[in-house]
């Protein structure tokens, strides 16, 4: 029927737009859930994405088509946390084994072993990639110079429970990190002193910095909130349909996306708070969610051990999605 | 009415065989500055290029043949945490990430079959 469609609309030479659904490109790979994704800044050869998973090898993707490029094996056990730096050319891992690696992200050999006394969840690097920031369940974050590896790392205590994130703000002079303790701490880099501090009824789930506008992402219950990363004053908060596990902000700040419970993808408009769409795909739980650094798909992982990219704009030609005008006949059509 | 968007293929999934990052893509080519220190230099230090091409040859020959003089033997492993086990050595993987063994003896007890986390070993040793 779809077919007469196309030629009727050609016969009568109306303009024609179809409703297009959306088609997520699946990745495998992972044998287990996928608790953690980011992707690297634009590069040479285009951008990057790293899934860590509970499978203990994490691995690098081209961003805009999910092809594998590589696994980085060595950690012993579910890798927690993962981020690149901008160019692509390093990448780290926090790990139950107690450990944070540092890898060549080009040659996916292991750079630096990082050891911690607990389990390590959350890694990031500054803007020059000379230091990396770690968090985990010993409630410690510490700064590695990755110049002087061998040196202690600067160590900035107060949580009283795990930390789940820690990241880079404000031109990497202070630190952003929420906690199991129902906190969001904003600290001094040099000082190492709270600066500023949220407090919630429930645990955090997840949390993005946006550097471009200094905006802070969090999730918590089935709540999306928007802070300022400098003065931490609130901006909006928008509930969801369901607990939310992970949020982004589309980089021209008029979509974010969430996921989490119900194992749907929502987006929303930012500045109407309107929900928008929502996507089924995914078979299990979505634990993590991030806009591509182009704006032009999102990628979400989840508890069925796949990673997922979505188009921002359905139907459109982009990676490995192609835009069919009414008329054209593409052989290749995914079984639904 | 609505149709879905269409894919020109899906994306690649990992090779089973090994850990990927392709030294033969363009990016990895680029950026990746080359293990032969002499290879850096101006075409009229081929001389050294050569020599030590000749000397990389040699030892990773060397060690290939060791893999295959330990075959079948007893190999005592030097391995992280203390860790001191013997076993009979039954091959590599292309890699060499994992070593193949048989009949591994560990304080707890003695292993058929097991795999060896080559990270994991520091040093190993056998009777010619």
């Amino acid at each position: 029927s779809s077919i007469l469609y196309c030629l009727l609309a050609r016969l009568s030479e109306t303009k024609v737009s179809m409703a297009m659904r959306q088609t997520p490109l699946t990745c495998s790979g992972h044998t287990r859930p996928v608790v953690d994704l980011a992707f690297s800044g634009i590069t040479p050869y285009g951008y990057f994405l790293i899934s860590a998973c509970k499978d203990g090898k994490p691995m690098l993707r081209q961003g805009d088509t999910g092809d594998w490029i590589g696994t980085f094996l060595g950690h012993k056990g579910a890798v927690w946390g993962a981020t690149l730096n901008n160019e692509a050319t390093k990448a780290a891992t926090a790990a139950a084994d107690f450990t944070a690696k540092v890898w060549d992200a080009v040659t996916g050999d292991e750079v630096l072993t990082l050891a911690h006394k607990h389990i390590v969840k959350s890694v990031n690097f500054t803007q020059d990639s000379s230091c990396l920031l770690t968090g985990g369940n010993d409630k410690i974050i510490r700064i590695y110079d990755l110049n002087k590896p061998e040196a202690e790392p600067q160590e900035i205590t107060g949580h009283t429970s795990a930390i789940k994130k820690a990241l880079w703000c404000n031109n990497d002079t202070q630190i952003l990190s929420a906690a199991d303790d129902k906190t969001v701490r904003l600290w001094d880099r040099n000082s190492t002193e709270v600066v500023k501090q949220l407090s919630f009824d429930m645990s955090v789930s997840s949390m993005e910095y946006i550097p471009d506008g200094e905006v802070l992402v969090i999730t918590y219950g089935k709540t999306i909130a928007f802070y300022n990363a400098l003065s931490l004053d609130m901006i909006k908060t928008v509930d969801a349909p369901a607990s939310i596990h992970s949020a982004s902000l589309h980089p021209d700040k008029d979509f974010f996306v969430a996921g989490g419970d119900d194992f749907k993808l929502y987006k929303f408009d930012y500045g109407t708070k309107e929900e928008l769409e929502s996507y089924k795909g995914h078979f299990g739980p979505v634990h993590c969610v991030r806009f591509s650094p182009d704006g032009e798909l999102y990628a979400s992982g989840s508890e069925d051990g796949t990673l997922r990219l979505w188009q921002t704009a359905v139907g459109k030609t982009y990676g490995l999605w192609k835009c069919v005008l009414p008329g054209e006949f593409s052989c290749l059509m995914p079984n639904n | 009415m609505s149709t879905l968007v269409t894919l020109l293929r899906l994306p690649r999934g990992p090779d089973p065989n090994g850990r990927g990052f392709d030294p033969n893509s363009t990016r990895f080519v680029a950026l990746c500055p080359t293990t032969i220190s002499a290879s850096t230099e101006t075409w009229t230090d081929s001389v050294e290029v050569g020599e030590e091409q000749r000397a990389r040859s040699a030892l990773r020959e060397s060690f290939l043949r060791t893999l295959i003089a330990m075959t079948n033997k007893q190999v005592q492993f030097h391995m992280y945490e203390r860790v001191e086990v013997e076993a009979r050595f039954g091959a590599s993987d292309i890699d060499v990430l994992n070593f193949q063994v048989s009949e591994l003896q560990t304080p707890i007890g003695v292993q058929k079959e097991a795999l060896l986390r080559c990270q994991d070993v520091i040093s190993y040793s056998f009777d010619l």
